[in-house]
């Protein structure tokens, strides 16, 4: 398992948690990552609003690197995966808009063609590793905790499109979970919206819907949210008190976690291997918890 | 049908055919206004008078131009369930985006922030670039504090920018 690992805006930036576990873990389960040279923003959400033609010539640049690498591409972000797709899609079914691409990636030295693979990382842990895979590296397992899945809008929706798991009932996240020895279970708001896109218009709203969704899992008894989207990630974890402010609630407090960071504990890792100094949620108690 | 004037031909012609292939053929008889996008919305929710139902009722009787200058197109979240629960394949969402991408064109009001993420996409090849980022003990980390490669954007920056220039700003 090689791949083309591409980390997009926010990851590279500053979701530094993401991209250690990222690169702490995979190697361990037989993924080889290669960096790529040259990348950019992938497009969304960028130009996506304002240049339809901007984001796909953004996303296939990307892809035409991957092709020259001769690499399947794995992009961390939920946002990115499915503007990938979306733009292969929309290329493959208009030969007039790849031309025009190409012709401007020639500009660049690159060239298109729509053979690059795009692989999710939901995909690669649960349908290429496994869950007992991944058990079978467990050594630490997380027992007694409740954890509450949060595939993000980007990895199930459209259905229409090649995406990672079922659109309304989503269970590869929750596979995962179990595989490292927690508990979790389903929820009415599990495939509900973090709101982060909302930002660059209403920044009160998104706090108020990412807010609303952190109150529904206190209240199911969860220990803490796992997911693997960076924007989601942002939302719940890096802007957790301006939501308790936003709330005004003191008291809504929920540790969250990429599921990398937990799989690397589970794996015997240590928290800083995993940048959980970096999670702005309270994880100091769970993390105790999982690694005594 | 050229909505607005003098806009780069090329990405004229690419909107247009994203909205007419989306809304062209869409009259009164194709949405049912069965109103599954408006209660599966998550923005409907939370700003009174955000409502995709009523916004397909609008597209498909050809009143554009009102929501072209209306800041509800920007309130979307993207988070693709009306795209997802449409029964009759009619997808809010993209809609919207269209109308986004409509409305940029045509100079009409959006929000600030995606000046700031083209300028980002211009000068870096990315919206925002590696800072130091605080972590929950207080301490700033950066890239190399936790072992993480640098990062690599476009090898060519004013061909790269070049050819996003042409394609953002032409006709604007």
């Amino acid at each position: 398992m090689r791949y083309a690992l591409y980390l997009g805006c926010t990851i590279q930036s500053e979701q530094y948690g993401y991209e250690a576990s990222v690169r702490e873990t995979l190697p361990k389960l037989g993924v080889e990552l290669v960096d790529m040279k040259g990348a950019s923003c992938c497009g969304f959400p960028a130009l996506n609003s304002v240049s339809k033609l901007g984001w796909h010539y953004l996303s296939a640049r990307n892809l035409a690197i991957a092709e020259d690498m001769g690499l399947p591409l794995l992009p961390l972000c939920n946002g990115c995966h499915l503007s990938f797709v979306e733009t292969k899609h929309f290329l493959k079914e208009d030969p007039e808009l790849k031309n025009i691409i190409n012709m401007n990636l020639e500009k660049e030295g690159l060239h298109y063609e729509g053979s690059t693979r795009v692989v999710h990382l939901l995909e690669v842990l649960h349908d290429e590793i496994g869950a007992q895979g991944i058990g079978e590296k467990v050594v630490k397992p997380i027992g007694g905790v409740k954890l509450a899945a949060h595939p993000g809008c980007h990895a199930i929706r459209p259905s229409d499109l090649q995406r990672v798991d079922d659109a309304e009932d989503p269970q590869k996240l929750n596979s995962l979970i179990k595989a490292l020895g927690a508990e979790t279970f389903d929820y009415p708001e599990k495939i509900d919206c973090c709101g982060s896109q909302l930002a660059v218009a209403s920044g009160r709203t998104t706090l108020k819907i990412a807010g609303d969704k952190l109150k529904a899992v206190r209240s199911y008894g969860f220990d803490g949210l796992v997911t693997t989207c960076p924007f989601c990630f942002k939302m719940y974890d890096g802007r957790q008190r301006a939501i308790r402010g936003a709330l005004k609630d003191d008291t809504l407090e929920v540790p969250v976690f990429y599921y990398t960071q937990l799989l690397g504990l589970a794996m015997g890792s240590s928290p800083d291997r995993l940048g959980l100094q970096m999670n702005m949620s309270p994880v100091d108690g769970l993390v105790e918890r999982m690694t005594e | 049908m050229l909505l607005v004037p003098e806009i780069n031909e090329v990405e004229v012609r690419f909107i247009s055919k994203m909205l007419s292939r989306l809304v062209g053929e869409m009259n009164a008889e194709v949405c049912d206004q069965c109103g599954k996008c408006s209660s599966a919305c998550p923005v409907s929710k939370e700003i009174e008078g955000f409502n995709p139902r009523q916004m397909i009722a609008k597209v498909s009787m050809g009143r554009l131009d009102g929501l072209l200058k209306e800041d509800a197109i920007w309130t979307c979240t993207t988070c693709l369930k009306c795209r997802e629960r449409c029964p009759e394949d009619i997808s809010p969402y993209d809609v919207i985006l269209i109308l986004r991408n409509l409305a940029y064109r045509a100079g009409y009001s959006y929000p600030a922030g995606y000046d700031d993420f083209i300028k980002g996409v211009k000068e870096s090849g990315f919206i925002s670039r590696p800072q130091a980022v605080r972590g929950r003990g207080g301490v700033k980390v950066s890239r190399a504090d936790l072992g993480l490669p640098e990062v690599s954007g476009p090898g060519d920056m004013a061909k790269f920018d070049g050819v996003i220039e042409g394609i953002i700003r032409a006709g604007k």
